[in-house]
């Protein structure tokens, strides 16, 4: 068939073929003549323009607020996972400059390593950058030893409040399914309130990981599927006791920070 | 009709929406959040309201409007490669995740069961003039605008709903519970139509 000679029936297959309404053999019948034939496939995206225009005529609607509020904390989860590589490629690289060993320096395995050892010299050197700004006690000295021997520590998180100051330190062990909540900043919540600890997945609203009482180290329950592919931990200041984790935090959020999978 | 909307295309011109969303873009291309605000500020009403119409309830719809938008950050590098107004570029983004979400949710699902779709009802009732929202939308638009203004109601939806939800003519007398031979023929006169106006536009 001979499409270009006839300009009406190109035009009705374009057309249809933008609408979707073209399926099955004719669908791919006109798909093949497309690569072919270049005013077939200018047709066709000519009507595919038009079409998109379609998405643009759609009656309005005001998104809630939270809609937002979600898209920000993915965001600078995102931007704070980015700096954290950064650093994290900058330390490997001060490591590992030796000269005259170009090929063994391209090894993939080594750098695989490499970028593992600079995993844990980030988290070294940020816990070192806590214990000297807050006076930490033997608690904080523990947690910190545990942090670096215990294989079975596989997430870390450092959550900040929004001058970036170091408020919470969270670890997460899958072995026993336990998230470790270890407060470093001076912060206390009013009496009537509650701390909530809330993972901000990259679709869907925030869920709820728990309430944290007023102890200096926090325990709570969590499975691996909670943690997982998580990019962000957040922790609102809410009523005493917590809010269910459908709604979402309803208090500001005071801390967040993203969530590190360790690669030791 | 014509001299009305030659009139409505130089109003168009002076403010140039576009280049100010183009602008944007450009900084979100650079990784500005203040300018993904100020974005979503200008466009998340509208874009949500597609979202609305693909996925048909507001709570999926607002996941679809949160991917859409991460993809959006993600992706603006490549905007100016499309040459696509840019409401046009982002509203493709915000169907394509729309679908994907129903796709993904048909595969969850083993049994299909009709979901409240809170746009379908009634829009085939009566005929009210064209419900088609022409704000914000890019000047490339207006064409389709005047001449989707030109068919009848029921028509215009049909068209409008295939191009949508991306349905074939059996999906839509499903979800419309119309005879197969009614959909096929309202939508064959209404893309005949709108062939015939375009083709004015050209």
């Amino acid at each position: 068939m001979n499409l270009i000679k006839n300009p009406d029936l190109l035009d009705h297959l374009a057309s249809s073929y933008a609408l979707g309404t073209l399926r099955g053999g004719a669908r791919r019948r006109f798909e093949t003549m497309a690569r072919e034939q270049a005013p077939v496939r200018a047709a066709a995206l000519i009507w595919q323009t038009r079409m998109a225009s379609m998405n643009e005529l759609q009656p309005q609607s005001t998104p809630a607020p939270a809609v937002w509020t979600r898209i920000d904390n993915l965001l600078q989860g995102e931007l704070q996972a980015q700096s954290l590589l950064a650093k994290r490629q900058a330390a490997s690289m001060a490591a590992n400059v030796k000269p005259g060993i170009g090929g063994w320096l391209r090894s993939l395995s080594l750098w695989r390593g490499v970028s593992a050892a600079g995993a844990l010299a980030t988290v070294v050197a940020v816990v070192t950058g806590l214990n000297l700004r807050t006076q930490m006690g033997g608690e904080i000295a523990q947690l910190q030893a545990k942090l670096l021997t215990t294989p079975q520590i596989e997430y870390v998180a450092v959550l900040a409040d929004d001058k970036s100051a170091a408020s919470m330190l969270v670890t997460f062990d899958a072995k026993s399914k336990k998230l470790t909540l270890q407060r470093v900043g001076g912060f206390l919540e009013a009496g009537d309130r509650s701390l909530q600890l809330w993972a901000l997945p990259p679709a869907g609203g925030p869920r709820s990981l728990g309430v944290l009482g007023n102890d200096k180290l926090l325990r709570l329950t969590a499975a691996e599927g909670d943690v997982r592919e998580v990019p962000t931990l957040a922790i609102s200041l809410e009523p005493k006791g917590g809010v269910p984790s459908e709604g979402g935090p309803t208090g500001p959020v005071l801390f967040k920070g993203a969530l590190i999978q360790k690669m030791l | 009709m014509l001299f009305f909307f030659f009139a409505d295309n130089i109003v168009m011109n002076s403010e140039t929406p576009d280049a100010e969303l183009i602008l944007l873009l450009d900084r979100v291309a650079l990784h500005d959040p203040a300018a993904l605000k100020a974005l979503y500020d200008r466009c998340a009403s509208k874009l949500f309201g597609l979202a609305i119409r693909v996925v048909t309830n507001r709570e999926w719809a607002e996941d679809v409007l949160q991917e859409a938008f991460l993809n959006i950050w993600r992706s603006a590098g490549d905007y100016r490669a499309s040459l696509s107004p840019p409401m046009a570029w982002m509203g493709l983004i915000v169907r394509s995740r729309g679908l994907d979400f129903l796709r993904r949710r048909a595969a969850e699902r083993t049994h299909v069961t009709q979901e409240i779709d809170e746009v379908l009802s009634d829009t085939l009732e009566g005929d009210a003039p064209c419900p088609m929202d022409t704000a914000q939308a890019s000047e490339q638009a207006w064409a389709l605008h005047q001449c989707l203004g030109q068919l009848e109601n029921r028509q215009r939806e049909v068209v409008s709903l295939a191009y949508v939800r991306d349905l074939s003519h059996n999906e839509l007398a499903q979800q419309l519970k119309l005879p197969l031979g009614t959909v096929k023929t309202w939508i064959r006169r209404g893309l005949d139509q709108l062939r015939m106006c375009m083709a004015r536009f050209a």
